[in-house]
């Protein structure tokens, strides 16, 4: 049990760079020639169904196009070495950028429908694979094959077939390493955000489409620099090792080791190749076969072995945990501001100025030109019936709907028009009537996601723990920590948040908001839901966040907390701002009491 | 003119995938990648029936709509069913694709088998360019096929009700629709639709295990040009598709078709991604 503990306590990297340490020397530890083929080609396909996992598991695009660019660094480096240059290092570096140059230009299309568009245009240039390969027969050697490739040179001296393994799995070792780095870092939780909720990803400040397009365009540089590596493994390239089949055995491994996952495509080709690609009967049944694996791992497994896997870990994990540890949250801390909490840093607002905005759904004439400012150190409560368009009031400020006409303005800017991830990062934060957060992420990292764009730290910073990337790291744990203490939700920082409850997602949305530190809130209904103590919490939470100097725009049913909280009120009716004064103003307001409180007049003395 | 009767009669089978897809979107709001081995099965079966069994013709017709149609209905509880969300849809109905892919080969082989026409077969020359019996029949039933169902989808209850669940399937449901009996009538009807229309389609396109594949591309470059959803856009996307291929092939080399199709594929995502006849609805939050 000490020891479990004492393993659980080393690094994350340190079991992988062993295991790959071990993959490199696998040769001087006495493992045959036929072995050290399949270990070659496992890694080479790993490297294949890596990128996948990047553009399908974690971006969450099916994306069939690494057998294009795979074939693409193929060609391209056989070609070179034969006819130009051959030095590994070079080619390998030249089928990278050719493969990222066919990922942007297959991408671009295909991304602009979303869903379905680039899994078929990426279909479709696996399929042109071989034409294109008969086209350029003088180049490719067409149905023939491109035969006559030389030994990879690396910095003037040949490479063995022996030195040719070592760089095959030094580079497949680097490549995870970058995987790795790239997906612990918050761009990681980024691409699951993207993944589960393409609404809350732009909301945080990420453009959808260029966040999608960037993963599908790494993922091809794994399989530009596999596909340079493979050329030089049998010396020969023939179109049959790039058809279709190998678009769906890179699938395969990809869902077998586990989608969402950075080692799992390493299992997952291992297990393809020593399994059923090393059998020449296999050939004949590997479409049905594939097929039904397709259809079972779709329907049944949850993220392949890397789920199993981790699942398994979590378990065990949970069992030699100490026993104080794990009584201690069980105490029941209830969730809220603590005594003595701390202070929010000082947050600069900005005036909020909607100007004569309409907005038409077909024949629903949903805002007829509704005016209305809102200004920093304020909140101001947006209320009204059901169907007023109060929510499509918000939406329409965040960029979710294009207007008919008006303007509006963020402190001196025209925000009008803009995509709601270029509002997000003007500095307009908002909370949602369901709160969203991706499945599978802690509390920390959902809460950090907030300072994604606003503090954008770039992937290469990130994949090489550059000290700007460990600086921004550690100022978002400090910041984090801090906000989930303002919320009370200190305790709960390594939960999963999407299984926590409602009152504590909603108060948990607000965190992120605030990392955020925006200059506009919006909270959408933030308070339906919670009991009392909760609704106290909030209404707490929201003065504090007032007196930072945030402008507050609160969108809320409960009509006390509204009249309690709120500075300026402003009463939507059928699209028509009908009143707006102060709470007090607003309680006496004939309009108010007939339409949104149903209070008829006559009644009143 | 034969480039241009040729383009149309093989658009009018790119036109009929595109209009499986659209049915299944418009059941499902999900894309069915198995569509065009189902025609080509059927494709398969119409051989088998005429030249192995020898069946008389009225009857192919009924065992190929009732196989593929079978067929469909096991892809729906098996692939469909048990998934959610279009992206897993896309791995499962890939498997199914692969799978009946998979099956072909193994029952009938890798060769191309030539389908004999159902009646003549014979060709005439039609505005100065030569076109065939088969070729015309299949112009001819795909327009009307697609006239039938845009009037039966306009016009008939069940059609309206396959709209509405299309817009909003809660809100269908919340009608008094019966949401999932009518989304698996919808998907097996493109199951039975794929199996009559293949003793038609076989002629002109040879039954051969590869041929799903490359259906399955045009089909969907047809869907993309007419627009998600729209079934004249199916019909009119098919067309263009057909003859871009035939005129491609007869102007520029017989290597380029397919690129070119690619080529127009981008440039219609590029400039028009909604298509012609698609509409964008607006996010909802």
């Amino acid at each position: 049990m000490t020891l479990a503990r004492q393993l659980r306590v080393l690094p994350s990297w340190v079991l992988p760079l062993t295991l790959g340490v071990l993959l490199v020397g696998a040769p001087w530890l006495g493992v045959s020639s036929d072995t050290r083929r399949l270990l070659l080609l496992t890694c080479i396909l790993a490297l294949l169904a890596s990128g996948l996992n990047l553009s399908f598991g974690y971006a969450g695009e099916l994306a069939l196009g690494q057998v294009a660019m795979y074939a693409t660094g193929a060609y391209l480096a056989g070609y070179l070495a034969m006819h130009w240059v051959n030095d590994l290092v070079l080619l390998v570096l030249v089928a990278a950028a050719a493969a990222l140059a066919v990922g942007l230009v297959s991408g671009i299309p295909g991304l602009r429908l979303g869903g379905w568009s680039l899994a078929m245009t990426s279909f479709f240039l696996v399929l042109l694979v071989p034409q294109l390969l008969d086209l350029l027969e003088h180049y490719t050697g067409g149905a023939v094959g491109m035969v006559g490739i030389p030994r990879a040179r690396l910095l003037g001296a040949e490479l063995s077939s022996l030195d040719m393994y070592v760089v095959v799995t030094v580079v497949t070792v680097g490549w995870f390493a970058v995987m790795r780095n790239l997906i612990t870092s918050r761009h990681g939780v980024a691409f699951q955000v993207l993944r589960e909720s393409p609404i809350l990803a732009s909301s945080l400040g990420i453009s959808v489409y260029r966040m999608k397009l960037t993963a599908y365009a790494i993922s091809a540089i794994p399989a530009g620099i596999a596909g340079a590596l493979f050329a030089f493994v049998d010396k020969y390239l023939a179109p049959h090792s790039f058809g279709f089949t190998l678009a769906v055995t890179v699938l395969a491994a990809s869902i077998l080791g586990g989608a969402r996952s950075v080692y799992g495509p390493l299992v997952g080709a291992a297990v393809m190749q020593y399994g059923p690609l090393r059998s020449t009967e296999f050939e004949q049944y590997a479409q049905v076969v594939y097929g039904a694996f397709l259809i079972l791992a779709g329907t049944l497994v949850a993220n392949g072995l890397a789920g199993l896997a981790n699942r398994a870990v979590a378990r065990l994990s949970a069992r030699w945990r100490p026993a104080p540890d794990a009584a201690a949250p069980a105490e029941a801390t209830p969730v809220g501001p603590e005594p003595g909490r701390p202070a929010l840093p000082t947050l600069s607002g900005a005036r909020l100025a909607v100007t004569d905005v309409r907005k038409r759904f077909g024949g629903l004439q949903a805002l007829r030109g509704v005016t209305l400012t809102a200004e920093p150190g304020q909140i101001t409560a947006l209320i009204g019936p059901n169907g007023s368009g109060k929510t499509t009031l918000l939406n329409v400020i965040c960029g979710y709907y294009r207007i008919d006409s008006g303007t509006i303005h963020l402190g001196d800017t025209d925000i009008t028009g803009r995509g709601t991830h270029d509002v997000a990062r003007a500095g307009i934060a908002r909370t949602f009537q369901t709160p969203l957060f991706p499945e599978h992420v802690t509390v920390r990292e959902a809460v950090a996601a907030g300072a994604y764009a606003s503090r954008y730290v770039g992937m290469p910073a990130a994949i090489l723990r550059l000290p700007r990337y460990r600086r921004a790291a550690a100022a978002d744990r400090a910041e984090v920590d801090n906000v989930l203490r303002l919320v009370g939700a200190a305790d709960l920082a390594d939960a999963t948040a999407a299984s926590l409850p409602l009152g504590t997602r909603r108060l948990l949305e607000v965190a992120r908001a605030l990392v955020a530190r925006p200059r506009v809130l919006l909270l959408d209904e933030v308070a339906s839901g919670l009991d009392e103590d909760e609704i106290e919490r909030l209404a707490d939470l929201i003065r504090a966040i007032r007196a930072a100097g945030t402008t507050v725009i609160l969108v809320e049913h409960n009509f006390r907390l509204v009249l309690d909280l709120a500075d300026v009120i402003h009463v939507l009716a059928q699209g028509e701002l009908i009143a707006s004064g102060t709470a007090s103003e607003i309680e006496n307001h004939p309009r108010v009491l007939s339409e949104y409180l149903g209070v008829r007049q006559e009644v009143r003395p | 003119m034969t480039p241009i009767w040729s383009g149309l009669s093989i658009g009018a089978v790119y036109a009929l995938i595109a209009l499986g897809y659209n049915v299944v979107f418009i059941a499902y709001t999900t894309f069915n990648f198995a569509h065009a081995q189902l025609t080509m099965f059927a494709i398969f079966v119409t051989y088998w029936g005429l030249v192995v069994a020898e069946l008389p013709v009225a009857l192919i017709f009924v065992v190929a709509a009732v196989g593929v149609g079978l067929i469909a209905l096991v892809e729906e509880f098996v692939a469909i069913r048990p998934v959610r969300g279009a992206h897993a849809h896309l791995v499962t109905t890939l498997g199914m694709a692969t799978l009946l892919d998979g099956t072909t080969r193994l029952i009938w082989g890798d060769q191309a088998l030539k389908v004999p026409a159902v009646g003549s077969g014979a060709t005439f020359t039609l505005l100065g360019g030569r076109i065939s019996v088969p070729e015309v029949v299949l112009i001819l039933s795909v327009v009307g096929i697609t006239v039938a169902m845009t009037v039966y989808s306009r016009r008939s209850l069940t059609g309206l009700a396959l709209l509405a669940m299309a817009e909003d399937r809660e809100a269908a449901l919340l009608r008094g629709i019966n949401v999932r009996r009518l989304a698996l009538g919808a998907f097996v009807f493109t199951g039975v639709l794929a199996g009559l229309t293949g003793p038609l389609v076989g002629p002109k396109t040879f039954a051969v295990s590869t041929l799903a594949a490359a259906l399955a591309l045009k089909g969907f470059v047809a869907l993309a040009i007419g627009g998600f959803g729209s079934l004249p856009g199916a019909l009119l996307g098919g067309f263009v598709v057909g003859l871009v291929e035939s005129l491609t092939g007869r102007w520029l080399g017989s290597q380029l078709p397919t690129v070119m199709v690619f080529v127009v594929l981008l440039l219609i995502l590029m400039l028009k991604p909604t298509g012609l006849f698609g509409t964008t609805r607006e996010r909802m939050v």
